[in-house]
């Protein structure tokens, strides 16, 4: 009996070993943590790539009191391939680079015109980064510059970055959260094409990267979200900005809240509401074998500004209100679907639709489908609902008048 | 495990050429005999104790006859034996030769207390050794052995180690008689059976079995008393050398029967068809057979409401986990899995272990041993100096060694988190074992990670279910799963809903609480009456 537990014991310590697959311990002095990752094309190797690391004692107040001086130290190296690259930084880092805490990866406009897919299988097979890390392009600008900038608000300047992604996707509806995962998604898919965020830095270019731009309440150099990059074939084809990358992000239902401005009795975006909810159904119609997309959005909001005559106790006054926001939502996504169609890249997903409702019609379409997407016909319609106006029924414009 | 249990071998070979045991066998029958002459049974006694001076001698005149009057000084009552003195024998000088005078004494002394006639010598030392008081006459060849106990004890007061808000203050003493009423008094039924029992060869420690009968197992309630019966020690000092030799599995670190110094939980257990031993001498009452959620059940939770006491218990268990597995996370999220802390987290770990010279294993097991030494000399030293050692202590590890770069203060927390945790299993012997295995799974934690937590708590499920406590699995209701005795595991079921013993302790007479129990608002009909008169 003592025989066969002691046997039994020695056979679990000798399988010990080749269970453990993670036998990699590393204590936290000991790594570097990469915050963010820029590529740029090389001069001599395909890829500059820029690291950038955290200095935990100036980003966390220790026992010493607050952390002095920079929060993050930026190291570059070049490769044919990133591993190389990576390898490479070594040499010159006195740390293991450890990359489960990267947040973000910035590509440069070159890169994402040509190269992008040489990057995607690393951060894909690599078991420390997450597919989770944002992608996104810098416009302009090299990537190096967008990972050696610093930032006034955020101690860490990538929380900047995909903070301000995910804010301007809550409030304003111009950018989306997008991962590699989803990236990779799009540009494996028949019937989608990816887009990226697009980042660029504002101001002094050169002071970006300096303490000194901290002084300054007004930062000399800004970054900051700019554009949607719309892929075609895993390459960087154009960019979309402004109400039109809303639009865009409409269609893809990722639009949580933003605004909406109205003309009113003459005056020029007089009325504002500011969304608070809204659904987007796309739905595919096959017609006398061509496929029409229909797009149904249902919105509700707030009055958030009135900044003319009007009776917003009156039901129908409200009614009318309602029919112009339609109007002006419609338009912005009818804008941004013939942006899309001019560049022939299916951002939309309108494809991966057809395909579902339709598969047979969805085999002969395929080949030329950036054709097919170009003359696609897509109805929009808007079902818009002004829940409240505010804690003030009339604006004091009604009085002003009088 | 093996060479142990050889040295354990070899050390009992030993222990049977003990010549104390061969003093011990049995005499000549002849011996054994009281003599008649008075002065030759003092002398025997005087030699037997070794002349030991608390042992008293009254000689006394009893009509023609003397005599003598032994007993223990401090066991035996003497204010109430020098009134007996005073008023019976000393007073009543009669002289009659016509009766027994052996017969008047007794009928005397019946007024001290309850009498027997001993004619055996080991008797006697029984006798005098547990307080009561021997008259011998000239010319008779027995003696009178009338109970006079009383010696100085501790009088009833409040349970030290486990405190109740809500239940009641008494606890109990080193006394037997009086622990035994403490049951008794809140168990009023013929059904509470007491047997007693003497157990330690040279110490002779009374012990009590108590159980009810007719909802005890018979079956546990005689393996019990098959278990004490093969008890072969020298001594018992307190309940805690006879749980160690009755208990089902030694080689373990869990607790396998429950002790307590509260009536109250030692009534409730009896109720549920536990036994209770309670040993001579200690405080400490013994309860079998234990199973393992009963650790994390304190009174309390059977005095408030079920829905906060079913709350508490399990952040009971929740703590228990903390206590257990604390320290070792916090190695293995260090070391191995850096990328399941959220970044933040991350990195302020990373600054605040930048100046640590030490991997996070060995400022992890200094900090343990640093806490557990600290908590062993509290508890060892005198009140006067303990709070001046705790507040060093608490400098020691809460700041001066984080200021000098040390250990980092989220270790400080890490520490203090399971510490804390630690003190909230309601059993100190459940707690204890949380402590051993903690610095287990840290080692496990070292050398695997997370996987090797998992293994460690695997190790210890498997471990657990092998476990028995009387034949009952340690784990009873959960494994096997056993729904019908769900009401007191992680849930405790209101009182009214607790119908049945748990079925797996006790057998037979199972229902606890009748129907319709559930309380609620009075009756429609009554209330029409009530506001009819009111009206």
């Amino acid at each position: 009996m003592m025989k066969k537990i002691f046997v039994i014991a020695i056979l679990f310590l000798l399988l010990m070993p080749m269970l453990s697959a993670c036998w990699n311990q590393k204590e936290l002095t000991d790594l570097a943590f990469v915050m963010a990752l820029g590529v740029d094309k090389g001069e001599h190797k395909k890829f500059d790539v820029t690291f950038q690391i955290v200095i935990p004692g100036n980003v966390s107040s220790g026992q010493n009191g607050e952390g002095q001086g920079l929060p993050i130290a930026v190291y570059t190296s070049s490769g044919d391939t990133l591993t190389e690259a990576a390898r490479k930084a070594t040499k010159k880092i006195s740390r293991r680079l450890y990359y489960a805490h990267t947040n973000l990866i910035a590509v440069s406009e070159d890169i994402a015109k040509d190269g992008i897919l040489d990057l995607m299988d690393a951060l894909d097979r690599d078991p420390e980064f997450r597919t989770t890390t944002e992608l996104v392009v810098t416009r302009n600008t090299p990537a190096e510059v967008l990972v050696s900038a610093l930032a006034n608000l955020d101690k860490l300047p990538v929380n900047k970055i995909t903070k301000e992604i995910k804010s301007t996707e809550m409030m304003l509806g111009e950018n989306m959260s997008i991962n590699i995962d989803e990236f990779l998604a799009g540009l494996v898919s028949n019937g989608k094409e990816p887009i990226l965020n697009g980042f660029i830095v504002k101001g002094d270019v050169e002071k970006a990267s300096e303490s000194e731009d901290l002084q300054h309440t007004k930062a000399v150099a800004i970054l900051a979200a700019d554009g949607l990059a719309v892929f075609k074939k895993g390459r960087l084809t154009g960019w979309i900005d402004h109400e039109k990358a809303r639009g865009v992000i409409w269609i893809l239902d990722k639009v949580k809240s933003t605004s909406v401005n109205v003309d009113w009795n003459g005056r020029k975006d007089a009325i504002t509401m500011a969304l608070l909810r809204s659904k987007t159904k796309v739905s595919v119609e096959i017609k006398n074998g061509k496929p029409i997309i229909h797009i149904v959005i249902k919105d509700e909001g707030w009055i958030s500004e009135a900044n003319t005559v009007v009776d917003l106790m009156s039901p129908s006054e409200i009614e009318k209100i309602d029919r112009l926001v339609e109007e002006e939502i419609k338009q912005q996504i009818l804008a941004s679907v013939k942006a899309a169609q001019k560049m022939k890249s299916d951002i939309f997903g309108f494809g991966e639709r057809i395909h579902r409702k339709d598969p047979k019609l969805w085999k002969k379409l395929k080949r030329n489908w950036h054709d097919h997407f170009a003359d696609l016909e897509v109805n929009v319609k808007v079902d818009s609902y002004i829940r409240r106006e505010g804690i003030r029924t009339k604006p004091f414009w009604s009085d002003l008048n009088k | 495990m093996s060479i142990l249990s050889s040295m354990l071998k070899k050390k009992q070979k030993k222990r049977q050429n003990d010549n104390y045991r061969q003093k011990q066998d049995p005499q000549k029958p002849e011996d054994l005999l009281i003599l008649s002459d008075y002065k030759d049974n003092m002398a025997r006694i005087k030699g037997e104790f070794g002349n030991s001076t608390d042992i008293v001698f009254r000689e006394f005149k009893f009509g023609r006859k003397k005599g003598i009057c032994v007993n223990v000084d401090g066991l035996t009552n003497q204010e109430l034996i020098s009134e007996f003195f005073m008023e019976s024998l000393s007073v009543s000088d009669r002289d009659d030769n016509l009766q027994d005078s052996f017969q008047l004494l007794a009928d005397k002394v019946v007024n001290l207390g309850n009498i027997q006639l001993i004619t055996d010598w080991n008797q006697v030392y029984d006798a005098l050794l547990s307080g009561n008081t021997l008259f011998f006459l000239d010319g008779y060849n027995h003696a009178i052995n009338v109970e006079t106990k009383g010696w100085e004890q501790r009088s009833i007061t409040e349970p030290s180690t486990q405190l109740a808000i809500r239940g009641p203050k008494d606890a109990f003493t080193e006394t037997l008689r009086t622990n035994t009423a403490l049951i008794r008094r809140r168990i009023k039924s013929p059904n509470l059976w007491l047997e007693s029992m003497k157990i330690g060869k040279v110490s002779q420690t009374d012990i009590g079995i108590m159980y009810l009968k007719g909802i005890a197992n018979e079956k546990i309630v005689l393996e019990v008393k098959e278990r004490l019966k093969g008890i072969d020690i020298d001594s018992i000092q307190g309940s805690g050398y006879v749980e160690q030799l009755i208990e089902d599995q030694a080689w373990t670190t869990f607790p396998t029967t429950y002790h307590s110094e509260r009536p109250d939980v030692v009534t409730s257990h009896i109720l549920e068809g536990r036994i209770a031993l309670i040993v001579d001498g200690t405080p400490f009452v013994v309860t079998a057979p234990a199973i393992f959620i009963q650790f994390f059940q304190a009174p309390d939770d059977y005095y408030s409401r079920f829905d906060i006491s079913t709350g508490i218990r399990i952040l009971r268990i929740l703590s228990f986990f903390i206590a257990v597995i604390g320290p070792a996370v916090y190695i293995a999220a260090t070391t191995f899995h850096q990328e399941m802390i959220p970044t933040t987290m991350a990195i302020a770990i990373a600054a605040q272990r930048e100046n640590v010279p030490f991997p996070a294993f060995v400022e992890a097991l200094v900090m343990e041993i640093l806490f557990e030494i600290l908590r062993e000399a509290g508890l060892r030293l005198p009140r006067a100096v303990g709070q001046a050692v705790s507040i060093v202590g608490a400098l020691v590890i809460g700041q001066a060694a984080v200021q000098a770069g040390f250990v980092s203060p989220v270790m400080v927390i890490v520490v203090s988190i399971t510490a804390i945790a630690n003190f909230s299993t309601p059993s100190f012997a459940m707690a204890i074992a949380a402590r051993l295995i903690r610095f287990i799974l840290m080692g496990l934690a070292t050398v695997l990670g997370f996987y090797g937590i998992m293994l460690g708590l695997m190790f210890m499920a498997i471990h657990l279910c092998s476990l028995r406590s009387f034949g009952i699995p340690y784990m009873m209701p959960l494994a096997p799963f056993n729904p019908r005795n769900q009401q007191d595991v992680f849930v405790r079921f209101p009182v009214w809903a607790m119908k049945n013993r748990p079925t797996f302790i006790s057998k037979g007479n199972m229902v606890r609480t009748g129907e319709n129990q559930k309380p609620g608002p009075p009756k429609q009909e009554e209330n029409n009456q009530t506001s009819n008169g009111e009206s």
